[in-house]
C-alpha cells in the first residue's frame, strides 16, 4: 500500500492541519466518482486485449485504467486528467530493454554461476549460508536500478498528470534518490527497523521537495520523530513474537509458540497501520507554494479490512469461474484418472489423447488463464478502487483560494517514460 | 435548441489553475465555423469546430470535455444536454488521434535497438560466456549438482534413486566392459559413471559431473549391444562437451531477459516458456548433433559399425513417429530420420567383420542388469 500511496499523485494533495496562516475560505473536498460497473468493463476489456496481444497491449491497458482513476478523482469537483499514452510507454519500454537486456543477462548468468560454484549438494549450514550470501551480494547489483526506476516512474506519472489544465512535475534527480534510498535502507536494516520512520520521512521529503504543481513547489515539513506513533503496532507485533519465543525457550514448553501465529497476523495489521498513519502524518505536514495546506484522515482499520475482505471476494469470484471451467472439463475427461498421474510412464503423450480429452485440457488451461485475468480485474474493483476512494474522500485542501495564483509549467518530455520500471517490474501500483 | 444561443460551461485556459465560468456559442468567423468561448471576465477565445477533439475515458460523466487539436492544453467542459449533442453532430473529428511521423521513426529505431540488444546477448554473448564459465566450475560442484539432479529425476519418475538404479553384478560387469571399449583413451574431464535406471522409458541422459544414465527400456528395445553402445557414445559426447552445465547456464541467463520482455501479465509465463523452449531447442539440437558426431567417431575408433546406431533410430521412428513441421523446432532432439542418415553416412565398417562390443553371454547379462 505504501508504494501505491507514494506513487499516486493524489497523495500529494493530502494532509494535515495547517501550521501557518489560518485559512480564509472553507477547505476544498476531493470527490471520488468512480463506480464498479464501468471500471470492471474497462479492466476486463483491457486485460483480455493484453492477453491476446501477448502482452503488447499492456501499455495501453495501463494508460486507460489510469485515465479512469485520475478522472474519477476531482478536487473541488474538477477531475484530474492523465495525459500519458500507450505509445510513449511502449517506446520507453523498448529503450529500457535495449539497455537492460545485456546487463540483466550477464547479471543472471553470474548469479547462477556464483550459486553453482558454491553448491555442494550437502545440507550443511555453512554451505547454505555461503550460497545465500552470494546471491545477496549479486542482488545488490540490481537494487540501484530499482530505485532509479521507481523515481523515474513517479516523475513520468506526475508529468502526465494535470488538474485544472495545469501540469504536475518532478525535478530530475533520480541518482540522488538512489544513493539516499540505499543508505536509508541499510540504516533501517542495521537498526532492526527502529529507524524506519527516519527512512520514510527523509525519502518522502526528498521526493516531495522536488515535486511541483505548475509554478508552485510542494514542501514536506515536520520531523522524522513525528512518525513514531505510526510504529505502534509494529512494536506490539514484535512483542507478541519475541515474548512467547523467549518464554518457550526458557520454560522449554513449545506450547507458547502458538502465540507466534497471533504475532504474524498482527504484523499484517501493523504494516497497514504504518502505511496509513505515516501517510496521515506526512500528509498533514505538506504544503504547496507556502500557502496551500492539506488535511487527510484515512483510517487504518478501513484500509486493512478492505484488503482482507476485498482480497477474499476477488479470489472467491475468480475461483468460481475456474471451478465452472474445471467441472465442464472433468466431464469431458470422463474419469479423473487423467488428472492424477502418479507415474509419468502411464502418461502416453498428448498425441494419444482423444478430442474430448484435448478439449478438456484446453478448458482447464483457459479457465486457469481466465482466473488470473479476473483476479486482477476483481482486485481492481474490490481493493484498489475502494482504498483509493477512501484516501481521496478523507483528504481536504486548506486555503484553496491560493490555488488560483498558480501558473502553468513547461512540459517534461521524458522519452523513456516509465520504461525502466516496466522492464524491472517495479512500476506504480496503479 | 442548438448552441447559437450561448450555454454555460467551464473553461481552464492552460495557463493558470483558475477556473473560468464561460458562455459558449457557435458562430462563423472569417468564413469558418467556430466555437466562441466568452469568459465572465477577459477576452473571448475562438476554437474552430473542425479542430475540436474530445478528451475520452472520463470516469466522471458531467458532460463533454473538449480540447483544441491533439496537443491543446486548455479544456472546455460543456454539460450534458442539447449543446453537447449539437457539438457531437457538427464537429467532424472529435475522436481523431494522429501519431506523428517522428514518433513512428523513433519507435522503429528502438524496436531495432531492443531486438538487436536481446539477440546479441541471447545468441552471441550468453552462449559464449556459458561455454567459458562451464569449464570454470569446480568438478566436485558439478558432481554434487549432478547427484541432486539424479535424485530429482528419479523421484519425478516415481522412485527412489537407490531402488531405481540397477545393480545385478554380471550386468554391471558387461556395462563396464562396454563403457571401457567405447571410451578407450578419450580424455574425459570427469570421473565417468554409467548407470541403468529400471524404467521402461526408451531414453538415456547425462547430468552435470560425468554421470550417464541409460533406461532399462532402451536396453530392451535395442536388438544388438552395438545399438546400446552407440547411445552410450552419444551420452559420453555430452559429458565431454560439458553440455548439461553449459545449457543450464545459458538458459539461466536468458530466462531473466525473456521475463523482462514479456512482463507479468496472465499468459506471459506461457509466452516465456514457449520462447525459451524454442531457443533452448535450437541449442540442444546443436548439442545433440555434436554428440551424435562424437558417438560416430568413438564407434569408428573402436571398430564398431555406426550402422547399428542408425538402425536404432529407424526402429524408434517406426515405433513412435518423428517430429515434423513446427513441432520439430520445439523438440530438444533433431529428427530421427536425419540422425539415422547421418549415422549411416559415418559408418566405416559396412558389411565387413568386427569384434562385437559384448559377446552373447555378456549381452544376455546386460539385459538382465535389473534382475
Amino acid at each position: 500500500m505504501s508504494s501505491a500511496a507514494s506513487n499516486d499523485p493524489y497523495s500529494r494533495l493530502t494532509a494535515p492541519d495547517s501550521d501557518g496562516t489560518p485559512p480564509t475560505d472553507p477547505p476544498m473536498d476531493i470527490e471520488y466518482r468512480g463506480t464498479q460497473g464501468p471500471l470492471f468493463k474497462l479492466g476486463l476489456k483491457t486485460a483480455l486485449l493484453t492477453l491476446v496481444t501477448l502482452g503488447i497491449y499492456r501499455f495501453w491497458a495501463k494508460t486507460r485504467v489510469r485515465k479512469y482513476f485520475w478522472s474519477a478523482t476531482a478536487p473541488g469537483g474538477d477531475p484530474l486528467e492523465y495525459t500519458g499514452n500507450g505509445l510513449e510507454k511502449l517506446l520507453g519500454f523498448l529503450i529500457a530493454v535495449a539497455f537492460l537486456a545485456i546487463y540483466l543477462g550477464l547479471f543472471q548468468l553470474v548469479l547462477i554461476f556464483a550459486g553453482l560454484s558454491l553448491f555442494s549438494g550437502s545440507e550443511n549450514g555453512q554451505d547454505t549460508a555461503l550460497q545465500i550470501a552470494a546471491s545477496q551480494v549479486t542482488l545488490v547489483a540490481v537494487v540501484p536500478f530499482i530505485f532509479y526506476a521507481q523515481y523515474r516512474a513517479r516523475r513520468y506519472i506526475l508529468s502526465r498528470t494535470r488538474w485544472r489544465g495545469v501540469r504536475f512535475g518532478v525535478e530530475p534527480a533520480a541518482w540522488g534518490y538512489v544513493w539516499r534510498a540505499m543508505g536509508h535502507w541499510l540504516l533501517t536494516v542495521l537498526s532492526l527497523g527502529l529507524l524506519l520512520p527516519r527512512q520514510t520521512f527523509w525519502l518522502e521529503k526528498y521526493k516531495i521537495d522536488r515535486t511541483w504543481y505548475g509554478t508552485a513547489r510542494f514542501t514536506q515539513n515536520g520531523r522524522w520523530q513525528d512518525l513514531y506513533p505510526a510504529m505502534k503496532h509494529y512494536f506490539i507485533a514484535a512483542a507478541l513474537i519475541l515474548v512467547p519465543s523467549l518464554v518457550a525457550a526458557m520454560t522449554e514448553q513449545p506450547i507458547w509458540l502458538v502465540f507466534l501465529f497471533l504475532g504474524a497476523i498482527w504484523l499484517y495489521y501493523a504494516f497497514a497501520y504504518y502505511s496509513v498513519v505515516s501517510f496521515r502524518i506526512l500528509g498533514g505536514a505538506k504544503q504547496l507554494g507556502g500557502k496551500v495546506f492539506f488535511t487527510t484522515e484515512p483510517r487504518a482499520a478501513k484500509v486493512f479490512w478492505t484488503y482482507i475482505l476485498g482480497g477474499l471476494l476477488a479470489s472467491t469470484c475468480a475461483g468460481l469461474v475456474f471451478s465452472a471451467f474445471f467441472i465442464i472439463a472433468s466431464n469431458l475427461l470422463g474419469t479423473s484418472q487423467m488428472l492424477a498421474i502418479e507415474d509419468m510412464a502411464e502418461f502416453k503423450g498428448f498425441d494419444q489423447l482423444g478430442v474430448a480429452e484435448f478439449i478438456g485440457f484446453f478448458m482447464i488451461f483457459m479457465g486457469y488463464i481466465l482466473m488470473l485475468v479476473l483476479y486482477g480485474v476483481f482486485g481492481m474493483i474490490f481493493i484498489k478502487q475502494p482504498v483509493l476512494e477512501h484516501y481521496v474522500q478523507e483528504t481536504r485542501i486548506v486555503n484553496p483560494a491560493a490555488l488560483d495564483e498558480i501558473e502553468q509549467r513547461s512540459r517534461d518530455e521524458m522519452v523513456e517514460a516509465e520504461g525502466f520500471a516496466d522492464a524491472l517490474d517495479v512500476g506504480a501500483a496503479i | 435548441m442548438d448552441i447559437s444561443a450561448p450555454v454555460s460551461g467551464k473553461y481552464f485556459d492552460g495557463n493558470s489553475a483558475r477556473q473560468h465560468g464561460v458562455q459558449v456559442y457557435k458562430d462563423t468567423r472569417h468564413g469558418t465555423a467556430v466555437l466562441v468561448i466568452q469568459p465572465d471576465t477577459g477576452a473571448e477565445v475562438i476554437w474552430p469546430i473542425a479542430e475540436l477533439r474530445e478528451v475520452t475515458e472520463q470516469a466522471r460523466d458531467e458532460g463533454i470535455v473538449l480540447r483544441l487539436g491533439q496537443d491543446g492544453i486548455a479544456r472546455l467542459i460543456v454539460p450534458h444536454g442539447a449543446a453537447e449533442d449539437t457539438i457531437r453532430a457538427i464537429a467532424p473529428d472529435l475522436g481523431q488521434v494522429r501519431v506523428s511521423r517522428s514518433k513512428i521513426r523513433q519507435l522503429v529505431l528502438w524496436i531495432g535497438g531492443a531486438v538487436a540488444s536481446v539477440v546479441l546477448i541471447m545468441v552471441v554473448i550468453l552462449p559464449a560466456l556459458a561455454n567459458q564459465l562451464a569449464t570454470m566450475i569446480p568438478v566436485e560442484r558439478e558432481q554434487a549438482l549432478g547427484r541432486t539432479a539424479l535424485g530429482q529425476i528419479s523421484s519425478f519418475l516415481g522412485g527412489d534413486l537407490a531402488e531405481m538404479t540397477c545393480s545385478n553384478p554380471a550386468g554391471l560387469k558387461a556395462l563396464e566392459k562396454m563403457t571401457e571399449r567405447m571410451v578407450g583413451d578419450t580424455a574425459i574431464p570427469y570421473d565417468l559413471k554409467v548407470n541403468v535406471f529400471n524404467h521402461k522409458m526408451i531414453n538415456a541422459f547425462a547430468v552435470p559431473g560425468g554421470q550417464v544414465v541409460l533406461f532399462k527400456g532402451l536396453i530392451d528395445a535395442a536388438r544388438t549391444p552395438e545399438e546400446v553402445a552407440g547411445v552410450l557414445g552419444h551420452e559420453v559426447g555430452h559429458v565431454v562437451h560439458r553440455d548439461p552445465t553449459r545449457l543450464m547456464l545459458r538458459s539461466a541467463g536468458s530466462v531473466g531477459i525473456l521475463g523482462m520482455v514479456f512482463g507479468d501479465f496472465a499468459g506471459g509465463a506461457l509466452a516465456l516458456v514457449l520462447t525459451e523452449q524454442l531457443i533452448s531447442a535450437k541449442y540442444s539440437q546443436e548439442a545433440e548433433a555434436d554428440a551424435d558426431v562424437f558417438a560416430h567417431d568413438l564407434l569408428a575408433e573402436t571398430g564398431l559399425p555406426a550402422n547399428s546406431f542408425a538402425q536404432f533410430f529407424v526402429a524408434l521412428r517406426e515405433k513412435h513417429g518423428d517430429s515434423e513441421g513446427f513441432m520439430s523446432h520445439l523438440a530438444s532432439h533433431p529428427n530421427l530420420q536425419g540422425r539415422a542418415e547421418a549415422a549411416r553416412a559415418a559408418d566405416v565398417i559396412g558389411e565387413g567383420p568386427y569384434t562385437p562390443v559384448l559377446n552373447a553371454a555378456e549381452w544376455a547379462d546386460l539385459r538382465k542388469i535389473c534382475d
